[in-house]
């Protein structure tokens, strides 16, 4: 897991504003963290962010139906959230 | 350490702005660094001339010009946010710095809190 | 994989039970964090996130009862749980002092969660290492 300035943890589903303010304050060195609705980015097509790693918590993704369209994020369980969270100096919660 | 307040809910239809600002006083309060930062339908508190007393609420816009008291460093309202609902300059409370982007003002702050 | 710093975190919970999955997720961050032997200083509730700490949450038989969760898991770990109290008090959230001084029928706070103010997060930002939200999705 590469150092990451700031984690971004989106709950918003894709035309939620608030999801549309996170993408926008992607920085390189950042890494995107889809968790509830939020993870119902995986379904739309076209790419959600340009060279900014991103995830997405796999229960959320299970429980929608969506473990086949996951190409677009990494998945991870509730202890790698939290490793995630540790490894990153910051935190933003959207 | 600085914290930022991010407000995107407009005011009155939704309690989380109120809930935001109390947040950000209470950080004034103990001598914490704190700014307010408005985005989305949230620019809308900023609107001059706010007459409440037709739904019983308290103006938003009496209680932010707290704000500069409590020891608040700055207001920033987001310049796409302030067009798209026809904010200019006068027809907005005093004090408040216009970002042409709110992704710099975040990157500025060392946490990021939104009320809800 | 570097090696994990311990973290201590205090997690806000904004959104309610019932209406929003905030209380859900933030539980099952905070069981994993306390097993991978980082600290959870605190639990604030605050906004909506107040409706976590009735005793009178009743959900069907066959619905999870986070609140009783939520409960236990403090509970067990000895993590402070606060409710915010302006939030709380506005929403019908009430400790038995509370209920005294201003002459309430009833108090319905659930243990062990305690009510206070403002301060209770300020101090989060202070002394802790990390800060994480958790709102309504919608």
């Amino acid at each position: 897991m590469a150092q990451i300035h700031t984690l971004h943890i989106l709950n918003k589903a894709p035309e939620h504003p608030r999801s549309g303010e996170c993408l926008r304050s992607l920085n390189p060195g950042d890494a995107l963290l889809l968790i509830e609705n939020a993870v119902l980015a995986l379904a739309t097509p076209g790419e959600l962010t340009a060279g900014i790693p991103v995830y997405a918590l796999s229960p959320d993704v299970l429980a929608r139906g969506l473990a086949q369209t996951a190409r677009k994020a990494s998945l991870v369980d509730f202890p790698a959230m939290v490793e995630l969270t540790a490894q990153a100096q910051k935190v933003i919660s959207w | 350490m600085s914290t930022l307040i991010v407000i995107d809910q407009p005011p009155y239809g939704a309690w989380a702005g109120r809930e935001a600002l109390d947040m950000a006083f209470s950080l004034a309060a103990f001598d914490q660094p704190v700014a307010l930062l408005f985005t989305g339908a949230g620019v809308n508190w900023l609107r001059k001339s706010q007459e409440t007393m037709g739904i019983e609420q308290k103006s938003v816009e009496r209680n932010l010009s707290a704000a500069p008291v409590f020891g608040v460093e700055a207001i920033y309202a987001d310049a796409t946010a302030c067009a798209l609902y026809g904010l200019v300059p006068d027809s907005m409370v005093a004090g408040v710095a216009i970002a042409e982007s709110s992704a710099e003002v975040i990157r500025q702050h060392s946490h990021t809190a939104f009320a809800g | 994989m570097t090696a994990t710093t311990v973290q201590n975190y205090t997690l806000v919970i904004t959104g309610a039970p019932y209406s929003s999955q905030a209380p859900q997720t933030a539980l099952l961050f905070a069981k994993a964090a306390v097993a991978a032997g980082h600290t959870v200083d605190r639990v604030f509730l605050y906004g909506d996130g107040v409706h976590l700490a009735s005793s009178l949450s009743s959900p069907p038989s066959d619905e999870s009862h986070w609140a009783d969760q939520w409960g236990n898991f403090l509970s067990d770990n000895d993590i402070p749980g606060v409710a915010c109290i302006a939030s709380a008090l506005r929403r019908g959230l009430i400790d038995e002092s509370e209920q005294k001084r201003y002459e309430l029928p009833a108090s319905n706070l659930r243990e062990p969660f305690i009510i206070a103010g403002l301060g209770e997060w300020v101090e989060g930002t202070m002394a802790s290492s990390r800060v994480l939200y958790f709102h309504a999705g919608d």
